[in-house]
């Protein structure tokens, strides 16, 4: 009889997650049949910026996340820039670069070491490492009591990154440096001396301890976790780090990959849409690109479950984050589930650290940072980066000098999304299908699966905007859609 | 990697002129550690981004042991923390009840409480098949809680989250609880203005507070009073060094932090030296106006 898990709140990642999953033995294996992926915040952000000066944008987008701040600070600022159709400094180019690649190295190995390694290493006996669940722990006595020491190394390295962004930044998380037309901060010879030494320090740990760490964990579990968590199994990036003024190229290119093959394709922004079939908003605005997005809350809703909406490219869900970004720029293209994502997120930290020694050595000491800004009256403009958890767009209007509208489609969004309008699960969702799942009181593996892809939620689920009068309801409802489709007959249910 | 519990002490010291902790902070802070059931930690995160949570993974003190390794290590018991604890579902809220049975914990909230919709637009949890909404969880457990710590702009006054028009009616923390709150503001706040928090709040000492609620010994003066640019010839654009950014609409006459002293990230750099004016993120009404390029203020 299938069993009903839900797991709420799943922790260790950013934000609030719900997941329920349904477990069954399938050809005497007991694992996941079904799966729901459920936010369960939102915030309205773009509300908030809706009428507000536009070179507020970067100060209000950041405070979306706090682990990815930089990434929307990039996101905003490029949108600013091409809005008013300027280039910035070569200076401001290689600063917001410094300073974003700081922040992926920072959260990389927060994520590994942090979020990620207490799914397969046995903790030591007090808060935070337990209570944990104690299932599938494979990992020998000497080596968890390594990996323990270096989550506490860890936590070091991931301030110093932190540190060396802050150099530039002005301050991390939320750094106020960035802004339309480039950036304040003047690239003084003592912060560029700091911030060799930071880079050289950071570059000796992710050689030395975190891809070695990478490795000896697929020791242990590379047989299975090398097929488990496949996913949506199409790739998409939007590419990031500019390496000349007009972004032409860039040390990870745009691009997507379908069904896995290694041959990359161009990418559309023209054919994203986000489709709203199973999620709380009005059906009369589904699948509209974001450049025309809307809000529309709608509930009760037949079958809706999630806040999410569903981006989809040309109606298909695409995985976002480091693999699709390695593999899209031909860095890593062995395989997806749950150890080639930590894989290719490991590589990706060593390669923006690499990159990060060679940009800073760039900067010119008495050059320009900044050229005035003056917003423009009216104006339609988008941009596309990427935050260490995957591809990132913003589009904007601006009317009578204010912002008309905002839309943010983020990584978690096409990660985490729900079904689309043709009943295709979001990426993390059919990544959960077939995972094993030995005890349905402790599923370890669900949460191997979903932390694989680095979810963070308040980035996802900050888009919606309630109507005027609109209700908004119990988020546990959405269990109704799976009995009104009658598949709820039978099934005991359990928590985790 | 073993810290104990005396070095945490030793931090506390070494800090207590800056962080004003008194010899008898100090000695209700040693009888707090030296108990093993001494108040347990529990950090919930509402309407909010974790970066107060990731700030304060930033701590790092000229004197060691000053990390947050330290702190997690043998200093507090963290018993519940979403972005750091092993568990998850069902046992990560069981250890909340626990912790709230036994009472005399410490409850550090960051971010605001969403109060439309019935508190739908933030869950805390779920409990026995039931949703428990951000503003249920935090009422329950801040009635046995020993002292409340709201972490942020976002919990002290809603912050971020509230701004105009303000979607998902989220409140300040004190303002739903209807109990007092030592509100460490900061959009994010500085590490370690957080740690002295914790340590106030195990202390025992909740010191003198502002009418808004922030600690003196932290929101005492403005940034502009310590801020080493206050003589200089300003400037109304970027990338200008040793200027003052009045013109620029810098909020530091009207903000009460001491960034200016204690710079971030292991004085690697703070808003002013990065040439960026304050935006004014320890304040209550942060950022309900334009957070740059407003008229500049009058002395």
């Amino acid at each position: 009889m299938p069993t009903v898990v839900s797991v709420d709140p799943v922790t260790r990642l950013e934000g609030h997650l719900k997941i329920e999953v349904t477990v069954d033995y399938v050809n005497g294996v007991q694992q996941v049949v079904n799966a729901h992926a459920v936010g369960t915040m939102f915030r309205g952000l773009e509300s908030i910026l809706t009428n507000r000066n536009p070179q507020d944008a970067p100060d209000i987008t950041q405070r979306i996340c706090g682990v990815c701040p930089v990434s929307h600070g990039m996101a905003s600022s490029m949108t600013l820039d091409k809005a008013a159709n300027i280039t910035v400094p070569e200076n401001a180019r290689i600063m917001r670069n410094l300073v974003l690649g700081s922040n992926f190295v920072q959260s990389h190995i927060l994520h590994f070491y942090h979020l990620a390694l207490q799914d397969f290493v046995e903790g030591p006996a007090m808060a935070p490492w337990q209570p944990s669940w104690h299932v599938d722990k494979r990992i020998s006595g000497s080596d968890s009591q390594a990996l323990v020491t270096h989550y506490v190394t860890a936590l070091d390295m991931r301030r110093k990154a932190h540190e060396m962004g802050a150099l530039f930044g002005g301050r991390l998380p939320h750094p106020p440096a960035f802004v339309p037309g480039g950036f304040t901060t003047t690239p003084r010879p003592e912060r560029v001396t700091k911030f060799k030494a930071y880079i050289a320090e950071l570059i000796s740990f992710i050689d030395n301890t975190y891809l070695p760490d990478v490795a000896l964990l697929e020791g242990y579990y590379g047989a299975d976790y090398s097929q488990i968590g496949r996913g949506a199994g199409n790739l998409l990036a939007y590419g990031v780090f500019d390496l000349d003024q007009n972004g032409q190229t860039k040390l990870l290119k745009s691009g997507r990959a379908v069904n896995g093959t290694t041959a990359v394709q161009m990418l559309d922004v023209n054919a994203i849409t986000e489709h709203v079939t199973y999620s709380w908003y009005d059906d009369r605005t589904n699948n509209l690109k974001p450049s025309a997005g809307a809000t529309a809350p709608q509930y009760p809703k037949n079958s809706a479950y999630s806040w999410l909406k569903a981006p989809r490219y040309n109606g298909a869900p695409y995985e976002a984050g480091p693999l699709a970004r390695m593999w899209v720029n031909g860095d890593y293209q062995y395989g997806i589930s749950v150890m080639d994502r930590h894989h290719a997120r490991a590589r990706e930290a060593q390669k923006v650290a690499y990159a990060l020694r060679e940009w800073v050595a760039q900067l010119n000491t008495g050059g320009a940072v900044y050229r005035r800004y003056t917003t423009p009256g009216t104006a339609t403009a988008f941009g596309l980066t990427e935050a260490p958890r995957g591809a990132l767009g913003h589009w904007l209007r601006i009317a009578n000098g204010k912002i008309a509208n905002y839309q943010v489609v983020t990584p978690t969004c096409w990660n985490a999304s729900p079904r689309d309008g043709s009943g295709k699960r979001g990426p993390i969702e059919e990544a959960l299908i077939g995972t094993p799942v030995l005890d349905v009181t402790q599923p370890i593996e669900v949460l191997r699966v979903i932390h694989s892809f680095d979810p963070c939620l308040s980035c996802a689920v900050h888009v919606m905007r309630p109507a005027e009068g609109a209700k908004l309801f119990h988020l546990g409802h959405y269990r109704g859609a799976v009995q009104d489709s009658g598949q709820q007959r039978g099934r005991t249910r359990v928590s985790a | 990697m073993n810290i104990s519990r005396r070095d945490f002490l030793r931090l506390c010291t070494a800090s207590s002129a800056t962080l004003a902790l008194s010899s008898l902070d100090l000695l209700r802070l040693e009888q707090a550690l030296a108990n093993p059931n001494g108040p347990s930690v529990l950090w919930l995160q509402g309407s909010g981004c974790t970066g107060c949570s990731v700030s304060l993974l930033n701590r790092i003190s000229g004197s060691a042991p000053t990390t947050v390794g330290d702190l997690l290590i043998n200093t507090i018991n963290l018993a519940y923390h979403p972005n750091l604890m092993a568990t998850a579902g069902d046992s990560a809220v069981a250890v909340a009840r626990q912790v709230h049975a036994a009472g005399n914990y410490i409850l550090a909230v960051e971010g605001g409480i969403p109060t439309a919709f019935g508190g739908a637009p933030c869950w805390a949890w779920t409990e026995n098949g039931v949703d428990v909404t951000f503003a249920s969880a935090v009422t329950t457990l801040a009635g046995r809680a020993k002292a409340v710590l709201s972490i942020g702009t976002c919990a002290a006054w809603g912050g971020m989250s509230a701004a105009p028009p303000n979607p998902t009616g989220v409140k300040g923390v004190k303002a739903v609880i209807g109990k007092s709150t030592v509100n460490i503001a900061g959009c994010p706040p500085h590490p370690d203005w957080i740690v002295w928090g914790v340590a106030k709040a195990i202390a025992g000492t909740v010191g003198t507070l502002d009418s808004y609620g922030r600690p003196r010994a932290l929101f005492g003066r403005t940034v502009h009073d310590q801020c080493p640019r206050e003589e200089q010839d300003e400037t109304s654009t970027y990338g200008q060094d040793r200027r003052c950014l009045k013109k620029l609409g810098c909020y530091g006459p009207v903000t009460r932090a001491m960034c200016a002293t204690a710079q971030w990230n292991n004085r690697a750099n703070w808003c002013v030296d990065a040439n960026a004016q304050c935006i004014g993120c320890t304040e209550p009404s942060f950022p309900g106006a334009p957070l740059r390029f407003h008229a500049e203020f009058d002395d």
